[in-house]
């Protein structure tokens, strides 16, 4: 079809001809609709309910955990249009595409609308009568060892009621698993400034040294960090903030930065080192550590070259403050956590602890503080499951099913629990495994609260998500008035005040009124303008970050050998829009294409051009990755931006459930990674997978927005012509 | 060669295509009258009981003058007109003990109470049809048309609404008696409007004519001004 002499200004031609053709015969009213279409009337309206005029709701986005705050655009009882608010310190008014897709997810037309029940392969639709009753029953007996409880990261009021409902239990095993969380990262913050998550000042640093941190695009907080950017590129007293980005994959930021470095794949560390030897600014214990990590050597380890070592170590010393970031590129391997404390302890000796790494406010009720965790949890989850230690399981928010590596082997031993139950508001991989599946109200019909991982602000803050409009479906429910009904059933004593989630929450805000800054206020006037606000901001108390610097314990391994039979390194990429897969269903993020290579509704696998000329592909050969535990075959698409021994495949596609606009679009190398393991933290080390490309034979178009490099252009030579081959991004500033 | 009569294969399938797509729509059949179409509704709503002529000699047959937006409250704020809440009915008839027992009252309850065989749920909404329907290509405002001819002009609400409504106030149910096509609009946007009238909202040295051009002020005659005639202001 593409081939054939149909070109595009005849098919503009045709166009207009059958546009013209349609104005004529279709001079009719052809959508009036008088005496067939219903028009459907409030049944009670308040004053400020009038039809085409839109009301605004504050509430919390969903899509991911960074807890921006959204207002919704409310018209006609349905919700239309999220856009940020602007009073959260977070995204201030902001919002990213992945937001403003939330609804989708709303809207989505494969929820899950009715409990169900597995009958066989099918589910069988139950009352929620019923599958109360059902849990009542499952439990009876059962001690608390035998329960788990598996969540994403979870906070506020939702995660008080599950520690309750897990405590009438005895039960400790409530874990945590976010499938691309930075979980290393969070593990040698602790250990170098004594918090997981400080506040980075990106704005207030005049070099950004980033190690992989794809702070524009997914990492941590990415609106935040945009806004943060903004600034940072506008300056510090008129001095323009430079970036550099080191990395093996070209991220966003990386595509944003004015010096990108290509390092070979797990040598961030080794470059770090490096560059605090060049500096020559350490003492002490760090300076015997870094002895050894002379230039030649740093450079023959990293394929960095000396004189951009040089370059950078300049950079450093002139820029002042500067700030390193160490992201999901460096502490995905076996040495992850010697990654990023390496690159911590650039930081230190950088002096930027205190100026662009400092500390963060916290909330004061511990027990709504984020309940956080990776891999590593799941990890422990499988192998207890696979000992056959617990009798039910819940499962909520999460999908390992679809995220875990197949090599993990979690499908087989979720199997052997007796009894599981899955929260779910689509059928999507996980919940297809499960016996019970109970429907959720979607994040704009649910009420509760939550504490943002990363806090942006001076003050602490606890974000409010509030329904923005009617259920659409009448036997969801929401996760809170599920807790609270299973809470009954335990404990009907304590909890016969609450009717509902939101009377509970409506109680323990303004129990707490006075922390909340309601003090001497009237209740229902203080209940009614933090709904009004969606946050509520308390004055937190702001953890030091501990000074000390030190190398203590840093051995980093040496640049990994070349494997003969899997040469290439697999670098599973994560996407701003699809990320970890959670939210493949909304059809939005599908089809905006991806920010470097413009793909769309479908995988690929990113390959030098230099590497493909050696294997002979050129760009929509559909090739197989193959490794260790499994393989998976998708299109080829020449990308410079990576390094010659590595290849990259998107992570959040290739469902196989999930409903219409997920299954069966691209493939997910999640199930291809082999199960190794950060040897101090636990997590999976997502870079680590070796793998080997080959052709399959078959050729498809790459269906993708941008055109050819300088190609036709309207005749206009805008962009000179330069062969994929011949660009060399390390080189350009 | 082949280019050409592929192109003219695309174009033979298009307008077939176009004008199957238009015949398959015009399902609406006008009446001889030339009227909108007989809308049968749920309840068999009598316009002219509530908002037609005081009827001296026969009160119980003549209506009660209730002005249009008592009921249609949305028009002067919004684009749409809307239809009154279900609440705004139960309102005023929950203490009208003189017709509570007729049939269509006990229907209108119905909705708001749920009916005896279960078939309505109580508090839902009315399922009425819509009489005054326009392209979804075209734009219509109620607000700014209530605005210009009952506030500022100080119009008669039923004569501002009756331009393409229609004497509603004799109908029991509405029913189309305009054509409501461009041709339509276009007429009454080309004549000279009076911009202001006795009574009428001062409204300053803007903004009371929509067209480019400013209206010629000429002390001897009155000031008139036409509305919009850009394509834009109706079709967005």
């Amino acid at each position: 079809m593409i081939d054939s002499s149909f070109d595009r200004r005849d098919f503009l031609k045709v166009l207009g001809w059958g546009g013209a053709a349609v104005a004529l015969s279709g001079c009719g009213n052809t959508s009036v609709e008088d005496g067939k279409e219903t028009v459907v009337s409030y049944v009670e309206a308040t004053d400020f309910m009038i039809p085409s005029i839109g009301v605004y709701y504050n509430s919390t986005c969903a899509q991911c955990d960074a807890g921006c705050s959204i207002n919704g655009r409310v018209r006609e009882g349905r919700v239309l249009k999220l856009e940020g608010n602007p009073a959260s310190a977070i995204n201030r008014g902001k919002l990213c595409g992945l937001g403003q897709a939330g609804v989708q997810h709303h809207y989505n037309p494969d929820r899950v609308r009715e409990p169900l029940l597995r009958n066989g392969e099918k589910g069988e639709t139950i009352t929620w009568e019923k599958a109360y009753a059902l849990i009542a029953e499952k439990l009876q007996g059962v001690s608390g060892e035998e329960i788990a409880f598996l969540t994403g990261a979870m906070s506020g009021h939702t995660k008080v009621l599950l520690e309750n409902y897990l405590a009438s239990f005895g039960c400790k095993n409530h874990f945590a698993y976010e499938a691309i969380a930075p979980g290393v990262v969070r593990a040698a913050n602790k250990k170098a400034y004594g918090v997981a998550m400080p506040r980075y000042n990106i704005n207030k640093a005049k070099l950004v040294l980033s190690f992989g941190a794809d702070f524009l695009g997914n990492w941590v907080s990415p609106v935040h960090f945009s806004q943060q950017y903004g600034q940072f590129r506008k300056g510090v007293n008129g001095q323009r903030g430079v970036l550099v980005q080191v990395e093996s994959k070209m991220t966003l930021t990386g595509a944003n930065a004015d010096r990108w470095l290509v390092v070979r794949p797990g040598t961030e560390g080794i470059l770090a080192l490096g560059l605090i030897n060049a500096l020559g600014a350490a003492s002490g214990d760090v300076a015997a550590e870094v002895k050894d990590y002379d230039k030649a050597r740093v450079s023959k380890d990293t394929g960095v070259s000396v004189e951009q070592i040089d370059k950078l170590v300049a950079l450093l010393k002139s820029h002042t403050p500067s700030l390193v970031l160490a992201g999901s590129a460096a502490e995905g391997y076996a040495h992850g956590s010697q990654n990023a404390a390496a690159i911590n302890l650039l930081n230190q000796v950088l002096g930027n602890v205190g100026k662009t790494v400092v500390g963060a406010a916290s909330v004061p009720f511990p027990q709504m503080a984020p309940i956080l965790g990776n891999t590593a949890a799941l990890a422990s989850v499988s192998d207890a499951l696979d000992a056959g230690k617990y009798k039910v399981m819940f499962s909520c928010g999460v999908n390992p099913v679809f995220s875990a590596p197949t090599a993990m082997k979690f499908k087989e031993h979720f199997a052997k629990v007796g009894f599981k139950v899955a929260f779910a508001h689509y059928l999507d991989e996980t919940a297809l495994q499960a016996d019970l599946v109970l429907p959720l109200d979607s994040a704009l019909e649910d009420w509760g609260t939550s504490v943002p991982e990363y806090m942006a602000g001076d003050d602490a803050q606890i974000n409010i998500q509030q329904p923005l409009m009617e259920r659409l479906h009448a036997n969801t429910r929401g996760f809170g008035d599920i807790l609270l009904a299973l809470l009954k059933q335990r404990n009907p004593e304590s909890y016969k005040n609450y009717p509902d989630y939101y009377a509970y929450l409506r109680g323990a805000v303004l129990q707490n009124k006075n922390a909340l800054g309601g003090e001497g206020a009237d209740d229902d006037e203080f209940w009614n303008a933090s709904l009004s606000n969606g946050i509520l901001k308390l004055a937190g108390p702001v953890a030091g970050l501990s000074g000390g610097v030190s190398a203590g314990g840093l051995s980093l391994p040496n640049a990994p050998v070349a494997d003969a039979q899997y040469p290439l390194h697999l670098i599973p990429s994560v996407n701003a829009n699809l990320r970890d897969g959670r939210n493949a269903n909304q059809p939005w993020l599908q089809e905006s294409p991806d920010p470097l290579t413009t793909i769309v509704w479908d995988s690929w696998v990113e390959i030098h051009p230099k590497k493909a000329a050696e294997l002979g592909i050129v760009e929509g050969d559909i090739v197989e990755v193959a490794g260790k535990n499994g393989s998976i075959k998708a299109q080829a698409y020449l990308f410079p931006g990576i390094h010659p021994d590595a290849i990259s495949v998107p992570l959040g596609r290739g469902h196989d459930a999930m409903g219409r606009y997920a299954k069966g679009f691209g493939v997910n190398p999640f199930h291809i990674l082999d199960a190794i393991f950060d040897k101090e933290t636990g997590e999976l080390a997502m870079h680590e997978t070796r793998v080997k490309v080959s052709k399959t034979g078959q050729r498809v178009i790459v269906v993708k927005d941008e055109g050819a490099a300088g190609g036709k252009q309207m005749g206009k030579k805008i962009a000179v012509r330069t062969s994929t081959d011949k660009v060399d991004l390390s080189k350009e500033v | 060669m082949h280019r050409f009569l592929r192109l003219s294969i695309l174009l033979v399938s298009l307008f077939a295509a176009s004008s199957y797509a238009a015949d398959a729509t015009q399902a609406v059949k006008m009446t001889e009258d030339s009227l909108g179409p007989l809308v049968e509704q749920p309840i068999e709503f009598p316009h002219f009981r509530h908002a037609g002529d005081v009827n001296k000699e026969h009160p119980e047959k003549g209506g009660m003058q209730i002005n249009c937006m008592y009921c249609h409250t949305f028009a002067r704020r919004s684009a749409v007109a809307g239809i009154p809440p279900l609440q705004k009915c139960i309102g005023c008839h929950q203490s009208i003990e003189s017709v509570r027992e007729t049939p269509r009252i006990k229907k209108l309850f119905e909705y708001w109470e749920g009916s005896k065989d279960g078939k309505i749920a109580a508090k839902s909404p009315i399922p009425w049809k819509k009489v005054h329907d326009l392209p979804d290509f075209v734009r219509f405002n109620h607000e700014r048309h209530i605005k210009r001819f009952v506030f500022q002009q100080n119009r008669p609400v039923q004569e501002a609404c009756g331009y393409c409504h229609g004497d509603v106030k004799t109908m029991t149910v509405a029913r189309r008696s305009k054509t409501l096509s461009m041709g339509f609009c276009v007429d009454c946007h080309k004549k000279d409007h009076l911009v202001s009238a006795e009574g009428g909202t001062a409204i300053g040295n803007q903004a009371y004519w929509y067209g480019f051009k400013k209206p010629v002020v000429n002390a001897s005659m009155p000031l008139t001004a036409k509305g919009p005639n850009d394509c834009w202001q109706c079709h967005k």
